[in-house]
């Protein structure tokens, strides 16, 4: 059975001892954001607060899937489950979306704020780093917003903070979803866009929310794929936008098409802060809809592994996938590490060359090159084992043969990309370099491909396996 | 007691000193109300011992990196809470 909801989870991870209970009372101003951070960078467990600052009976949570452990235990896997595995599980249930249901009432409807009474400072919101631009209320947190003409309903993780006690300010990236929405039907036709945002919903909600699916697809039928049975869906109290209905906090409002505020910067998921901007995406909030005793969801972006990276490692990695095989291209495995921030992907392909590599170049990079690096490898490297990556890298990938970099024009490139100028950010230019780290296909196999020097490879069948069964004897320890 | 605030700016020359300007200030004032953004009017300067009914601004770079020197700060009034303009508005402009 997956998990009804976000406190289930909760004590999933106490009974595995993945989540700290901080007891004593923490300061919402950078204090939260602090500890958040360091438990990232130790690879330590998630952390909720119990008792903040200003926030009696508000409780905090950072860290629902920042290690490849809690996403197995969010996915009730095995918390050991190797990434390979947790990776190919995910595929296979993402392949299968299951439609919500919508009910009639929920926990997120225990409290009910509408109208003069909002007010943004009654929640904890965290001021994460120091230097941030605001209090950020949209980090672990999901956008919900729907095609006025096509009904089509995306979920987005995109940065959010609170301006003032009635309006969030915000930057989702012009060419997200949540971007193409507003600019293609909302703004032309200056009309307000509804849109919730939700906390603390079930973590693979909050999962599949940073999953480049395609346009037009409803993350929530995904979510319901990811947890093997539809996710229960209510209906807003000001707009007819349809949200978790376990979620700990819902914050229903319109999007301006014609107003704006300044946001940022922000800590973000690259690991770096970047700069602000002059004109955000600015809405006014409608409504507050929570839980009793509510539950907080942050994260405490920054340099690899957290949250963003460790979940993305995944939903990037099978959406590029996804596209790779629609278009025929002989691939393995994609793989998308952690510290490579979704900037850098590896991918395995059967049979490869500069074609071939091109050709996964122009798949990942048609609409959006959020990647920047591509590094193309034989099947018979791991893409999953950065050390086989690397040792391909340096051996087979021709310096002047096999690395081609080109220009990305805008809008395509990823404004969140730390070594491009400001300017190329804001303007959303890009570049992108290829990596072809395989033989090409026109050599010769027996006279001019080197031979590899593995045991795997290099010596006769019946020697291998007379080492392996005598290896203990030999007096090795294991025997992996 | 001076109240603080802080400003974030693209360029510290886009910061006029000893005329009336318009910036997005948030309010520095501790509790759950801290980080307020604010539209206002105000005078500037960034010597505080110039401008000696003025409160204390902090300013940090677009990428958030605090100048050392805090400036002053009067403000002249609050405008509008949102300003007029597009989403993604410098993004737009950078496109055409």
């Amino acid at each position: 059975m997956p998990f009804r909801d976000f406190r289930e989870f909760i004590d999933t991870l106490d009974k595995t001892v993945d989540v700290v209970h901080i007891k004593q009372e923490v300061d919402w101003d950078l204090e939260v954001g602090a500890i958040g951070r360091r438990a990232y960078e130790i690879q330590g467990p998630a952390v909720l607060f119990e008792k903040v600052k200003d926030y009696p009976g508000f409780s905090i949570f950072g860290g629902s899937l920042g290690t490849f452990r809690r996403v197995a235990i969010a996915m009730e896997l095995d918390p050991e489950t190797p990434v390979k595995e947790l990776y190919a599980e995910y595929e296979r249930r993402i392949n299968q979306p299951i439609k919500p249901v919508v009910v009639e009432d929920g926990p997120c409807k225990q409290n009910i704020i509408v109208g003069d009474d909002v007010d943004l400072y009654s929640l904890p919101t965290p001021y994460i780093h120091e230097g941030d631009g605001g209090r950020y209320i949209g980090t672990w947190a999901f956008e919900v917003t729907q095609d006025p003409d096509t009904g089509w309903t995306n979920w987005g993780m995109y940065r959010f903070m609170i301006h003032n006690k009635r309006l969030i300010v915000g930057w989702p990236r012009y060419s997200s979803h949540l971007g193409i929405m507003l600019h293609g039907k909302y703004v032309p036709q200056k009309r307000p866009m509804p849109i919730a945002l939700v906390l603390g919903a079930d973590p693979l909600c909050h999962m599949v929310a940073t999953a480049p699916l395609p346009i037009n697809a409803d993350e929530a039928d995904y979510a319901g794929g990811l947890r093997q049975e539809p996710v229960e869906l209510v209906k807003c109290e000001t707009s007819d936008l349809l949200v978790p209905a376990n979620s700990e906090i819902v914050i229903e409002g319109e999007v301006y098409p014609d107003r704006t505020a300044q946001e940022g910067p922000f800590g973000e998921y690259p690991g770096y802060r970047m700069e602000g901007a002059k004109n955000g995406v600015l809405w006014r909030v409608k409504a507050i809809t929570y839980r009793n005793s509510p539950i907080f969801t942050m994260i405490s972006l920054g340099v690899p592994p957290d949250d963003s990276s460790i979940a993305a490692s995944l939903t990037a990695a099978l959406a590029m996938k996804r596209r790779l095989i629609r278009h025929d291209i002989p691939i393995t495995e994609v793989y998308v590490p952690p510290y490579g921030v979704t900037h850098i992907v590896v991918v395995g392909v059967k049979s490869g060359g500069n074609d071939v590599a091109r050709q996964i170049k122009d798949v990942l990079t048609a609409r959006r090159a959020d990647v920047n690096k591509i590094m193309v490898v034989d099947d018979d490297v791991d893409p999953f084992d950065f050390d086989q990556v690397i040792h391909a890298f340096a051996t087979k990938c021709h310096p002047t043969r096999g690395i081609f970099c080109e220009d990305v024009e805008a809008p395509r490139g990823n404004a969140l990309t730390p070594c491009y100028t400001a300017q190329e950010r804001r303007a959303y230019k890009g570049a992108i370099a290829l990596f072809d780290c395989t033989w090409p296909p026109e050599r010769d196999k027996r006279n001019e491909v080197p031979v590899k020097n593995t045991f795997d490879m290099m010596f006769p069948k019946e020697l291998k396996e007379k080492v392996v069964a005598n290896w203990e004897t030999f007096g090795f320890k294991e025997n992996k | 007691m001076k109240k603080e605030y802080l400003t974030f700016i693209p360029d510290i020359k886009d910061l006029i000193e000893n005329q009336e300007v318009k910036l997005t200030i948030k309010d520095l004032t501790p509790g759950p109300c801290k980080y307020d953004a604010r539209i206002v009017k105000a005078i500037l300067s960034s010597d505080p011992r110039r401008l000696p009914e003025g409160d204390v601004l902090w300013v940090r770079s677009w990428t958030g990196v605090l100048y050392p020197q805090p400036w002053a700060i009067k403000i002249l009034g609050e405008l509008e809470e949102t300003e007029a303009g597009l989403p993604h508005g410098e993004t737009l402009k950078a496109l055409r």
